[in-house]
């Protein structure tokens, strides 16, 4: 069945994106979800070590109607391979209009056993990444006119959680970066925009699997479960969409209303 | 495909305020991602206005006058839809004033203009919930969408009912989101920045000064996000408010434009 035409602004026909931390799930459904729409996506990751993981999310990218999807996986420390990414992306897709990140490393320990290296780790798989990635990203974005930035993030960014001390800090960062470089690229035609997912439920997330604390949890839940990473898609399909041409600065929680709780 | 999700095909919206400004663009672009409209108001002249263009679009209009500030009629609002279509998938509580008494001194400010304020901008809200909800509790299903304001979140100077309304209906949107998850019921809210909708307001905006993003809100910018909320698309997101200000709300602790410690 045709669309209705209203529907057109959520179309990403003739846009073309790049989507990072597409090893993680996130990342994935993001990919996915902007080839659905009609964009041209490439995908990279900033962690070695991954590549089976993006020759799984771009064959899913390719069922989505794809013919060829552009990789990346790391290469160089991390500011010189998001600057060579930024840059392949505008070759391999003929130019840049959307920038996803999915960073994401969980971390849980108590606040008086979280060492130097654990604070380097967590605000660079957290926090340094999306900020340099806008950076360098964001150069080229700017160098063709302007664009859309979503950093996908989650509730953590909201709320504290106990043992989850740099975590939170971490992601509450990505959240006011957003609201920071919203305002400072507002006249440069750049949106910046944040999703804010619920508790996860994914394979090989220690936190929320069997046990004590997902039981507790679950039951804690609006909605009594926990949030399959696909259920971001329509978040992200407006905020990066034209759709959203006046929304900046702003944050979508996906979280089944948890937020509206605490 | 995710755009599918987007569609409103065979939904039935009840919009209050569809007779301009936002409500008649949420009203005309609901249907044109293809619902069915029950478009109410006060002005019934108007009302046919949006009418006309829903039907131009291919949809169906049921026309209402309603006064949101009498119970009786809220619910003849909803039996109404009921009766003409058998369901109300989406509900949007839109209708509100900026009240005469914007800008009045709080010692100027009579019972009556209180009470107008709240009547018309909150308690209008929470009557269009509490007529619609049964009906969507029994379909296991249901969107309601409610629209505020950015001064639902922060103050200013004499802005007394429109503030405390707009505020409220924050307070609204996350309790029934609470309440009535378990009915696979969604509430959200829209909260939109500077919207100017008289000439006046449209000179004082004119090259988006004091908003961020360098320009005022247009009606239809809300529409798309009025879909997303009513639609599939929209399932996991409960109890939110969905601001939509060209940035306004990011910012805010400096005057717009103003950059400390050098050029932009």
């Amino acid at each position: 069945m045709a669309l209705p035409p209203g529907i057109k602004d959520f179309s990403l026909a003739g846009k073309r994106a790049l989507v990072l931390g597409a090893e993680h799930n996130l990342g994935r459904v993001a990919a996915v979800t902007l080839a659905e729409a009609g964009g041209k996506v490439m995908i990279a990751s900033q962690d070695a070590g991954t590549t089976d993981a993006l020759n799984e999310a771009a064959k899913a990218i390719m069922a989505a109607g794809q013919k060829k999807v552009p990789i990346q996986v790391q290469r160089a420390a991390l500011r010189a391979d998001l600057s060579a990414t930024a840059d392949l992306a505008v070759k391999e897709l003929g130019g840049l209009d959307i920038l996803v990140t999915a960073f994401d490393g969980p971390f849980y320990a108590p606040f008086d056993n979280t060492d130097d290296s654990a604070y380097d780790r967590v605000m660079e798989d957290n926090f340094k990444t999306v900020w340099m990635a806008c950076q360098e990203v964001g150069r080229v974005i700017l160098q063709r006119g302007g664009g859309s930035i979503v950093n996908i993030s989650n509730v953590m960014a909201e709320r504290g959680v106990p043992n989850a001390t740099l975590y939170c800090a971490a992601k509450g960062a990505v959240r006011n970066l957003v609201r920071a470089l919203a305002l400072e690229w507002a006249r440069r035609s750049v949106r910046i925009n944040m999703i804010e997912c619920g508790w996860l439920d994914e394979p090989g997330r220690a936190e929320t699997e069997p046990g004590d604390f997902n039981e507790k949890l679950v039951k804690y839940l609006p909605y009594r479960r926990l949030l399959k990473p696909e259920e971001i898609a329509g978040a992200l399909l407006y905020l990066v969409s034209p759709a959203a041409s006046f929304v900046t600065g702003e944050s979508i929680a996906v979280d089944g209303g948890l937020l509206c709780r605490v | 495909m995710i755009l599918d999700n987007f569609s409103l095909e065979g939904k039935v919206a009840i919009i209050t305020g569809a007779g301009r400004g936002l409500g008649r663009a949420m009203a005309l672009r609901f249907a044109n991602c293809g619902a069915d409209i029950v478009a109410a108001s006060r002005t019934l002249s108007q009302l046919e206005e949006t009418a006309a263009a829903v039907r131009a679009l291919g949809r169906k209009c049921l026309v209402k006058a309603t006064d949101v500030t009498q119970s009786a009629q809220v619910n003849a609002m909803v039996e109404a839809a009921i009766a003409e279509f058998g369901k109300v998938d989406i509900l949007v509580n839109n209708a509100g004033i900026d009240p005469d008494s914007l800008g009045k001194r709080i010692d100027q400010l009579s019972d009556e203009d209180w009470r107008l304020g709240i009547d018309t901008n909150l308690t209008s809200q929470f009557y269009g919930a509490r007529a619609v909800i049964p009906h969507m509790v029994k379909a296991k299903r249901g969107k309601i969408i409610n629209v505020a304001s950015g001064y639902g979140l922060r103050g200013g100077k004499h802005i007394y009912t429109y503030a405390c309304a707009k505020g409220a209906i924050l307070q609204l949107t996350r309790s029934l989101a609470l309440t009535y998850c378990d009915d696979n019921i969604q509430v959200n809210c829209i909260v939109p920045g500077i919207f100017p909708h008289n000439e006046k307001m449209m000179e004082f905006f004119k090259g988006g000064k004091f908003i961020p993003i360098g320009r005022a809100g247009e009606d239809d910018d809300v529409g798309p996000l009025a879909v997303f909320l009513a639609s599939e698309a929209s399932n996991h997101i409960n109890g939110e408010l969905l601001i939509i200000d060209g940035g306004g709300l990011a910012g805010g602790i400096t005057p717009t434009g103003a950059v400390p410690g050098g050029k932009q």
